[in-house]
């Protein structure tokens, strides 16, 4: 996209909002794309001697590893301006204090403890700007015993029970791909963000909106908890199955590992599956003979079918029915191809990469992802003049200080 | 904010009503069909579906038959005091979606108009059959789950629906800010699919750049960097845990983990040179044959199973080894982090004779804290409360 589209582009819903964005990994910069993405002027600042862990996390350009090769890390950061500072310096707050002075956001999501050695607690952003928002999302949160505990969002999922609830009841919990948590927690971190920045323009006061990202995760289990508590019933992993539907399943089709969810929930449903397949009299025996025997007379009709032709007969039927999409078939999936889902966007190491965008959709202000992710350091000088204010002089004396990069 | 919801919208206004908002819900007589949904609980008013009570405590509910004229009118009244409506098409087809927005929208320009659907908006798609699990699929997650020897294999929770919801509320929130900014009032549209697309974090990436289709697996896998199947999941003496000890992906804090693993496994005389025999999580750690693999995790395993879940992870977290329990509901539910922390807050609810905790402190506000749960409402009851004061505004 050349600059002259943006200048022509609706205004974004985020437009003129100032973040400084301290985030690192996956949850917390997705928090801070979709603000970038939506027109807020998005600094992410970096520490050049411990860059963003995941700026080293595959998949790589010709899978040589760099610090500006990630596919992983540029995912989460379209739209963003990119800083490079060394924060454990003595002066670097001769940095951050004007940046923190700019902004209306500062997000991070450090162990707990990091901000505060930096004289960045939420204290001492208020003391530089009251009406800061400040955005803390953490694994396991600010306080508690576990607090300062490593870990990913691997860990996460398994302590929000997500882990326990994949797999088959016969066997161990198999892992559910990803680092889930880190997924889960952005949508209710940007909605307690959002909120605070609404009661700021109401009354003017900013707040600290402090997350764990296991925490946020556990509302998915919110019904099987309280189930749990009164009826002391524990739920587990069930397979592919789901009480209260006539089908529940997920069948071989033909190609290697091809696979198709399909489900029904109603009669309706049940004789648009059987018609479809062409079975009735088979699927209805096999039905009164159980769960394991529909399964099988089901795998057995599906095999030989053509996954996307037979998703296409069952929408015809009102059949609900999902092919089980690779990511391959994703970047090809003409629902997301009209929803325009992937964003090309062009980076000088990288080359051109289809981004993920959101999914929602603003009628009015539609979302933009308008750059590809930063280099390290690529934006510093843009941001020290453009933004911060600094003369060349005092940059160059960073830089012979080795605050900058 | 009004929500006319099965789950998904439910969950929205579950956010929103945590966050401070009053959440009206418009139901018809007799109640939502989502208050049947499986598994249900008994209480003191029969049994109620334990999803429907965990995301709907602390709104108000309205009965109106918005298949009628005086109901499509109270709807268009509530709509014109409200700041957001949430829907969901698991409770309105798209063809009243869309006729109940053109009232809405008409009785307030400044509404944010808010539906989770499996696709979103944008052509004949708007009108696919879609579920939960089906959308896992579609959303490529599906794929990536469970052991290579039988079907790929979902999340036994509905995690499409609860995190459009969740995403919805999100989207709903910004577009209010812009309002209140001076911005129009706008239709968002939340698309279940694309958010189990963000679960993935690195798979369109991994395939654009490397042209690979990552492969699913249960407790052993292959994970991307390798180029051998490892364990992550082990059986302690009580359960599981997850833990990645050795090969493939490592850095600083799973050397150190490793370190602290040996000093505990000597501390109980295991001391197998094979534990030592490579440089298992440093610049060898991609180059390891399966057979030393399987025998280092041979060892460990057999140390591991000698340990409760709980030993495990309260020496994990003092000498910082990288494991986690992988809880089950009651784990989650006693999790000692959490506890700490306040994320469980209680719901007293006498006239269901439902007394439960729920994890309600999900995030820390300082200036605005998070709402505490309060009971859910029976069907319409607000409706004389919510409809007089509309009726009395008109005529005043």
């Amino acid at each position: 996209m050349s600059p002259d589209t943006s200048r022509a582009a609706p205004a974004g819903l985020f437009d003129g909002l100032k973040v400084a964005d301290f985030t690192w990994a996956a949850a917390g910069p997705i928090v801070t794309k979709q603000l970038a993405d939506n027109g807020a002027t998005v600094v992410k600042v970096e520490s050049f001697r411990h860059p963003d862990s995941i700026r080293l996390g595959g998949p790589f350009i010709d899978d040589k590893p760099g610090i500006n090769r990630s596919g992983f890390f540029a995912d989460f950061h379209s739209s963003k301006l990119g800083m490079a500072v060394d924060m454990s310096h003595p002066g670097a707050l001769e940095i951050i204090r004007p940046l923190i002075e700019w902004a209306d956001v500062v997000a991070e999501s450090f162990r707990p403890g990091v901000m505060a050695k930096w004289g960045l607690d939420y204290d001492s952003l208020r003391a530089i700007n009251p009406g800061i928002v400040m955005l803390s999302s953490s694994l396991y949160g600010a306080d508690g015993p576990w607090a300062r505990h490593p870990g990913y969002g691997a860990q996460g999922q398994a302590l929000a029970g997500l882990h326990a609830m994949t797999g088959w009841p016969d066997r161990p919990p198999a892992m559910p791909k990803g680092a889930y948590s880190d997924s889960v927690s952005p949508r209710y971190a940007l909605a307690a963000l959002v909120a605070a920045l609404i009661h700021r323009e109401r009354t003017g006061e900013g707040q600290h909106v402090e997350l764990s990202q296991i925490e946020a995760t556990t509302q998915l289990l919110a019904p099987e908890l309280l189930l749990f508590q009164a009826t002391g019933e524990e739920a587990t992993r069930s397979g592919n199955r789901k009480p209260g539907t006539i089908v529940h399943g997920v069948y071989p089709c033909a190609g290697e590992e091809r696979w198709i969810a399909l489900e029904a929930g109603s009669e309706a449903e049940w004789d648009g599956l059987c018609a479809v397949l062409e079975a009735e009299e088979l699927l209805a025996a096999a039905r009164a003979a159980g769960e394991d025997a529909l399964d099988a007379a089901l795998a057995g009709l599906t095999a030989p079918r053509e996954p996307f032709a037979l998703m296409t007969a069952c929408r015809a039927a009102g059949v609900p029915a999902g092919v089980a999409n690779k990511a391959s078939d994703l970047l090809e999936d003409d629902v997301l191809a009209a929803r325009e889902h992937f964003w090309p966007l062009h980076h000088e190491e990288m080359g051109t990469l289809s981004y993920n965008g959101p999914a929602y959709r603003f009628e009015k202000t539609p979302s933009r992802l308008r750059t590809a992710s930063p280099r390290l350091g690529e934006h510093t000088g843009q941001v020290m003049t453009e933004i911060l204010g600094f003369a060349e002089a005092d940059i160059a004396r960073f830089r012979a200080e080795g605050l900058l990069q | 904010m009004l929500e006319i919801s099965a789950l998904a919208g439910a969950v929205a206004g579950r956010v929103l009503a945590d966050l401070g908002a009053e959440v009206v819900k418009i139901e018809p007589e007799g109640g939502e069909p989502f208050r049947r949904a499986l598994p249900r609980v008994p209480t003191h008013d029969g049994e109620e579906s334990a999803a429907w009570l965990a995301f709907n405590h602390g709104k108000r509910s309205v009965t109106l038959d918005l298949a009628r004229p005086e109901g499509r009118d109270g709807f268009a009244r509530l709509s014109a005091t409200a700041d957001i409506v949430v829907c969901d098409w698991e409770r309105l087809d798209l063809d009243t979606m869309d006729a109940l927005a053109g009232l809405a929208r008409a009785a307030n320009p400044g509404l944010v108009w808010t539906e989770i659907l499996p696709f979103g908006r944008g052509g004949p798609f708007e009108r696919y059959a879609a579920t939960d699990t089906t959308l896992q699929a579609l959303g490529g997650h599906l794929y990536l789950n469970g052991d290579v020897d039988r079907a790929p294999v979902r999340i036994s929770l509905p995690v499409g629906l609860i995190q459009g919801g969740a995403e919805a509320a999100s989207a709903a929130l910004m577009a209010l800010w812009h309002r209140m900014r001076g911005g129009e009032g706008q239709r968002v549209d939340v698309s279940v699919q694309e958010c189990i697309i963000w679960t993935l974090l690195n798979s369109t990436m991994a395939w654009q750049i490397l042209g690979l289709n990552e492969m699913r697996g249960g407790a052993i896998r292959k994970e991307r960097a390798n180029r051998f199947f490892t364990r992550l999941v082990w059986e302690t003496r009580d359960g599981y845990i997850f833990f990645g000890p050795v090969g493939g992906g490592g850095g600083a804090a799973r050397l150190k983990s490793y370190e602290a693993l040996l000093a505990w496994m000597a501390e109980d005389g295991i001391t197998d040179d094979i534990l030592t025999r490579h440089d298992w999580n440093g610049d060898g750690q991609f180059f390891i044959p399966q057979a030393d693999y399987d025998t280092v995790t041979a060892v460990i395993m057999r140390f591991i199973a000698t340990k409760s879940t709980e030993a495990l992870m309260e020496r994990a977290v003092r000498e910082r080894i990288l494991l986690a329990p992988i809880s089950s509901v009651s784990g989650v539910f006693t999790n000692p982090q959490f506890r700490a922390r306040g994320l469980f807050v209680p719901l007293h609810d006498p006239g269901r004779g439902l007394e439960v905790e729920l994890p309600g402190r999900w995030a820390h506000l300082s200036a605005t804290p998070l709402r505490r749960p309060a009971p859910a409402p029976r069907p319409g009851a607000d409706s004389a409360a919510l409809l007089e004061r509309l009726t009395e505004r008109n005529t005043a």
